[in-house]
């Protein structure tokens, strides 16, 4: 057992006992009854388990849930698909998501949210020029699975939260 | 059919010698031996004796433990069948992958058993120049001896790489559902040795 | 306004079990039916506007919706702790099992329960008949089929069961004795399909299934395959008969005939996994003591999975025996049908009702659905077609397929007549016979998948079409249009297609898309890559031959709409489907969509009795004389039906709640008296924003004509059922003077506040039984085109461009048209060139596959920005919608076989294609 601290959604959690061989899958799901980080594959494959790092320097990364051991995440600072929206107003992401039918069963949606927000952030920290921004969105998305949906509506989605507001994402072409 | 404890209801225990994480212990059973450098003794001529002592190395070298991540591309493979890495992921910029997908951000501090995920504090793909996928221990001896291909170390340097590196010595430790490289770490590290203080001689590719 | 939650409502009984599909009631916490109705009164809905889906906003958010976010404590009065069940599988089936040693568990890592055949022997369990065998293989006996449940186990805590999946995972403890073999069972069926057109169009066929009804050879002999000989021993009349006018076919074909273009060919497709997202899973506790077990599961077909729990637990011995069953449905992560009639429901049932008191969960995690999971048939296909040389027109096609069944029988039986009954796509051929036969084998047990048989004859026709026209040097789509079938012309059963056939338009588009056009400019102008552009164009079916739904449509005064429907949402869309075509009657969008509803009908009072797929007509005349008797009650969200029949109960439902209540209310506000002409003009009136308009009448927005039609006590609410065997069932009800006729069997209405009160027909018209000769009444088309880039030095493959054009009717949801389709090509291309599973020892049943060594695509295998989807609009404006989540997956497989020719010269008769088999043949 080891002691487990950390923010989830800004909110804080611990210190608790946790076992060293707990998913951090598990440990959300079964432990903090938090089910909307999806459980797929187990194998980091799909990705559906997909949820964000917060890291100390401001930068963000995702990580899959399923194949990491909840104590990793010891003292850090997380976001699941349950803390996109504020004060129930839906993120631009999740709209875009919802105005696109980006999804249809949705169950690798948490996955998709998550790595496409912490795109977003990374363009707002560094952007790319607009004719790289396709393939930027594909080679992002890429390690997440969708069975349902082809896709296309969820490249669609992020690409037009980011061309909707170019001068933030994207690096000013003359 | 609640049991109170011992388990009345099972039908057959049959008698097995110790299956305690059985696939683990299993696939290192079935693991072959490397020979030790004193085996090659018999072999007069030191040029030829250093050959075959790599040769043995080679082995190891050539295991999908070591190949994956020395690939001839830029994406590292998986598994025992060495199939292309999934999800599809390549170098990246410092071999540690690509912006959107690092490599730890699956391969963490140490494997993790419940996902069957391998993992280490360095988890990277080899420097493109240092791609051993397809080449036999003959083309990997000539690679590894070439500072331009070997990470600018010299021979003696590879001892320590190859015996005491603790990324290569996750090579025996796989996990479960992956077979370890053959013989121990130690083993791989003494026939480095042995090879380099015999002349570092390559056999032939 | 809710449905009653009258507890446990007696809606169907078996073995003295009654079973109910409501919800407990709940005086503390949301129940389960709130999660699932969707958005909810008040909440955000991007469907109102068309700008997104009625479950958009709980899915971006992670809303507890599907089987697998709950646990007990989520579920208002059940004990607050979860325990934790393993099902354990057999990976071997060609050994005696002998039992399992669980020596290696200590301590707290000791299952609470072991349940194994002998328990439920004891129990007195039964399997339903669509998963006979051994629901565990007892020791002693060779497992019937690799992944054959032989216990399981189950932990108080979520730490022990934790900790023991992972101590069990290598599956050494599943122990083995001696080689016997694998377990050798009769076929799961085996028919011929035969017809020969008469001497025109116009005339009568010679011989059709339609005229002389489905038939199957006698079983002869103890060997794998069925003898398909008309002049074998026994065999019954009628095959003979089908069959003499088959071998004279394959006479025909055979014969030395210059003018006759003749390819016999073999075409062979693989084992493969829906991959649906979420794992199977499911909750369930049980009281004790005949008490209540309750269920939350996700499935496919609710009320069969309700049906074969009651018949599991029957004629259980007394402590087992629950007196009511209450079985709850959750939005699905995903289905392909995969979900529809699963055996994995059985064992959440027996969990629970071998662990009474405790809730108990019963997951799959990704390596155990791969080895439990329904898979998709591979079948071996002959095909023989003969082309007249000089005109370039089919005269004749006869094939043979041999289709893996795997394990149960399940669905191996309908897949096998799917597959024969489509063999021949889109093409108007006067002579035909088919034989079709699935076999059980050790393999997981193959069922329902998206494409169901069809996709695989038909990738084999449209391959074996683009051979024939570069043999007979015509262009493939000249060669496809002179020999579509035509609107009135007759399928492979006898039977024309009652719905529209657009294939002509379909192939103009094809052939003037640039894909094709330039197809000649992009071969040539690679060196280090072959470029090749490939088509196909299909038909498929959709629908079951007994499809039926539920609905209930309740307005509110305040103009607010609720709809329960029985059908799933597994992400087609259906809830908000639904929305849009109560819509259309009733002028807004529901704000409560609850689908996978099975209660809230009881006042309909139905009643069901023999089979609707076999009932004669005498027996359905007679039973028809009960007015609340149906053929079938509830049937699966499978074979494309959700926008077709899974909406239609609830649309015929608002229909009624317009004619009776909105529109008199209308009159009311217009102050028009009956007898004015005007007020039966009901169809002249339009919604537009909310409000109902009559050219020269003042608009009328929806509240005000609610509030009205509730003060006056026209009617609010309307529940419906229907029923559609290749045609709907028609009644007459008596309401308010008038004898009513609609596509619907029984009808329920609520005026005012009141309570609903069933409206007994006067007279039904069900479709009759003969129409289960029909193959299929319904079809929609769709063809692609594509164009491929491969490395000649690796083999690596890239659509570079793609075109895929479908027609539906009218498309409910546009956007969730668009995304099947676009879904449908990214499991085309899986299909085609990446997914396989080894069948046997190997394979899934071994429990060590999962994704990564399955490959489905990924974005980085799909042309994102080179996809281009065409639907075509409504043949007419009121053209009914058409099934189509199927179809568009279809012509993707064959278009890519035939693109891949093109660019490389060889002819794959295998799936799937992988890089290394195209680096093989380019090396």
């Amino acid at each position: 057992m080891t002691t487990l601290s950390l923010t989830i959604n800004g909110r804080k959690h611990g210190p608790m006992d946790v076992r060293d061989d707990l998913s951090m899958n598990d440990f959300l799901r079964e432990m903090l009854g938090m089910t909307g980080t999806k459980f797929g594959c187990g194998a980091a494959q799909c990705l559906s388990c997909a949820i964000i790092v917060d890291a100390p320097d401001g930068t963000s990364t995702t990580s899959p849930t399923c194949v990491a051991p909840a104590v990793n995440f010891h003292g850090k600072s997380i976001r699941t698909v349950e803390g996109h929206a504020k004060d129930g107003e839906l993120s631009v992401l999740q709209k875009a998501f919802i105005e696109h039918f980006a999804f249809q069963c949705g169950y690798c949606t948490a996955g998709f949210l998550g790595e496409g927000q912490v795109l977003l952030e990374r363009l707002s920290r560094n952007p790319v020029p607009r004719e790289a921004l396709e393939q930027t969105i594909a080679d992002a998305l890429d390690g997440h699975l969708c069975r349902c949906t082809g896709y296309i509506k969820y490249h669609e989605a992020v690409r037009d939260v980011i061309l909707a507001d170019s001068t933030r994402y994207l690096i000013a072409t003359k | 059919m609640i049991s109170d404890g011992p388990f009345k209801t099972i039908a057959v225990i049959a008698a097995l010698a110790s299956s305690l994480c059985a696939a683990y212990a299993a696939s290192e059973t079935t693991t072959p031996a490397l020979a030790s450098p004193e085996s090659f003794a018999n072999i007069g001529e030191t040029e030829k004796r250093s050959a075959a002592i790599f040769t043995e190395l080679g082995k190891v070298l050539t295991h999908p433990r070591c190949t994956n991540c020395h690939p001839a591309g830029d994406r590292p493979h998986q598994g025992d069948n060495a199939r292309l890495h999934q999800p599809p992921v390549t170098r990246g910029a410092d071999g540690h992958g690509l912006e959107a997908m690092r490599c730890n951000a699956c391969h963490q501090n140490a494997n993790f058993e419940p996902g069957r995920m391998p993992g280490h504090p360095d988890w990277h793909l080899a420097p493109r120049e240092m791609a051993w996928e397809g080449k036999t221990a003959g083309d990997i001896c000539e690679q590894i001896k070439d500072p331009a291909r070997n990470g600018g170390r010299k021979v003696e340097d590879l001892i320590d790489h190859i015996g005491k590196d603790t990324l290569v010595g996750w090579a025996w430790k796989p996990g479960f559902g992956r077979a370890p490289a053959p013989g121990t770490q130690e083993q791989a590290g003494a026939l480095v040795e042995a090879w380099a203080k015999t002349g570092a001689a390559c056999p032939a590719p | 306004m809710r449905p009653s939650r009258r507890a446990f409502v007696k809606w169907m009984t078996a073995g003295g079990i009654s079973v109910s599909l409501s919800h407990l009631a709940s005086a503390a916490g949301a129940p389960f039916a709130a999660h699932e109705t969707l958005p909810g009164r008040g909440k955000f809905n991007p469907a109102t506007k068309g700008a997104g889906r009625v479950d958009g906003v709980a899915k971006v958010t992670g809303a507890k919706l599907y089987a697998s976010d709950f646990r007990a404590n989520d579920l208002p009065g059940w004990p607050q702790t979860t325990s934790h069940a393993i099902l354990v599988r057999a990976n071997d089936a060609t050994h005696v099992y002998t039992g399992i040693d669980l020596a290696r568990l200590k301590g707290a890592l000791k299952p609470s329960v072991v349940v194994t055949a002998a328990d439920l022997d004891r129990i007195g369990t039964q399997a339903p008949e669509f998963y006979a065998g051994d629901l565990f293989c007892p020791p002693g006996k060779t497992p019937l089929y690799l992944g054959q449940p032989v216990a399981l186990l189950i932990f108080e805590t979520f730490d022990s069961f934790d900790q023991t999946r992972l101590a069990l995972r290598d599956g050494s403890f599943v122990k083995f004795g001696e080689e016997t073999g694998p377990v050798m069972a009769p076929d799961y069926g085996s028919y011929r399909f035969t017809r020969v057109a008469g001497p025109s169009p116009e005339k009568p066929d010679v011989y059709s299934p339609l005229q002389a009804g489905w038939i199957s050879p006698r079983k002869l002999q103890n060997a794998a395959l069925p003898v398909w000989s008309p002049l074998a021993k026994e065999m019954p009349a009628d095959y003979a008969r089908a069959a003499k006018h088959g071998e004279q076919i394959r006479a025909e074909l055979a014969a030395d005939d210059a003018s006759l273009l003749v390819l016999d060919r073999e075409f062979e497709t693989q084992s493969v996994d829906p991959m649906f997202l979420e794992p199977e899973c499911g909750l369930a506790w049980y009281s004790g003591k005949g008490g209540n077990l309750e269920l939350v599961l996700g499935v496919q077909s609710p009320y069969e999975a309700a049906d074969s729990l009651a018949f599991l637990l029957a004629k259980a011995a007394a402590p087992y025996k629950p007196a009511h069953i209450n079985a709850q449905f959750a939005h699905v992560g995903g289905g392909f049908g995969g979900r529809d009639h699963t055996p994995f429901i059985l064992y959440v049932a027996l969990a629970a009702i071998c662990f009474p008191g405790k809730p108990v969960r019963l997951a799959h995690d990704r390596y155990q659905q791969f080895q439990g999971g329904i898979k998709r048939h591979p079948i071996k296909m002959r095909s023989r077609i003969g082309i007249d040389r000089a005109t370039g027109i089919i005269k004749a096609f006869a094939a043979d397929h041999v289709l893996d069944g795997g394990g149960q029988a399940n669905f191996s039986a309908n897949v096998a007549t799917v597959a024969a009954t489509a063999a021949i796509g889109i093409y108007d051929i006067p002579k035909v016979d088919v034989t079709t036969v699935a076999l059980h084998s050790r393999g997981v047990t193959a069922g329902s998948m998206r494409g169901y048989g069809a996709l695989q004859t038909l990738t084999a026709i449209e391959v074996l079409i683009d051979e024939a026209a570069g043999e007979l040097k015509l262009d493939p789509i000249e060669f496809r249009r002179r020999n579509a079938l035509r609107q009135n012309g007759r399928t492979m059963t006898g039977n024309p297609y009652i719905v529209s056939v657009r294939t002509p338009e379909i192939l103009d588009r094809l052939e003037k898309h640039p894909i094709w056009q330039q197809r000649a400019q992009f071969k040539s102008a690679s060196s280090d890559r072959l470029v090749g552009t490939g088509v196909a164009c299909v038909t498929k079916d959709y629908g079951a031959g007994a499809d039926c739904s539920l609905g209930r449509v309740e307005l509110g005064a305040d103009g607010k709409i609720a709809i329960f429907c029985d059908h799933v949402e597994m992400g087609n869309g259906i809830g908000t489907a639904l929305a849009n075509r109560v819509g259309a009657h009733l002028g807004a969008i529901a704000d409560d969509v609850s689908i996978a509803r099975v209660d809230g009908y009881e006042i309909l009072g139905l009643v069901t009795s023999g089979d609707p797929y076999t009932i004669d007509q005498k027996t359905q005349d007679a039973a028809q004389r009960n007015p609340r008797w149906v053929p079938r009650i509830s049937s699966a969200t499978s074979a494309s039906v959700g926008a077709h029949v899974g909406t239609h109960s609830s649309a015929e439902a608002a229909r009624v709640i317009f004619r009776f209540g909105l529109w008199p209310a209308a009159l009311e506000l217009w102050r028009i008296p009956k007898t004015d002409s005007r007020a039966r003009r009901w169809a002249s009136a339009t919604w537009q924003n909310g409000q109902l308009t009559m050219p020269g009448l003042a608009p009328l927005a929806l509240p005000m004509l609610a509030a009205t039609a509730h003060a006056r006590g026209f009617v609010t609410g309307a529940i419906a059922h229907s029923f559609s065997r290749w045609a709907w069932s028609r009644a007459r009800f008596a309401l308010f003077g008038e004898q009513y006729r609609a596509e619907i069997d029984a009808l329920a209405i609520r005026r005012g506040n009141g309570r609903f009160e069933r409206i007994n027909r006067s007279s039904v018209k069900f479709p009759p039984s003969d129409n289960n000769r029909i193959g299929t009444a319904y079809t929609s088309m769709c063809g692609a085109l594509v164009r491929v880039e491969i490395e000649r030095a690796t083999g690596s493959l890239r659509i570079a461009k793609a075109y895929s054009v479908l027609e539906c009717g009218t498309a409910l949801v546009p956007e969730v048209v668009m995304g099947q389709s676009q879904g449908g090509f990214a499991m085309g291309v899986g299909y085609a060139l990446l997914e396989t599973l080894p069948p046997f020892e190997g394979g899934p049943g071994g429990g060590d596959w999962n994704l990564g060594r399955y490959l489905v695509a990924r974005g980085s295998d799909l042309p994102l920005r080179d996809l281009e989807i065409e639907m075509l609009k409504p043949l007419t404006p009121d053209e009914p919608p058409k099934g189509m989540a199927e179809v568009v997956m279809v012509p993707i497989v064959p278009a890519l076989i035939n693109a891949i020719f093109d660019a490389t010269g060889h002819r794959f008769r295998a799936l799937p294609v992988t890089s290394s088999l195209l680096k093989g043949v380019l090396a």
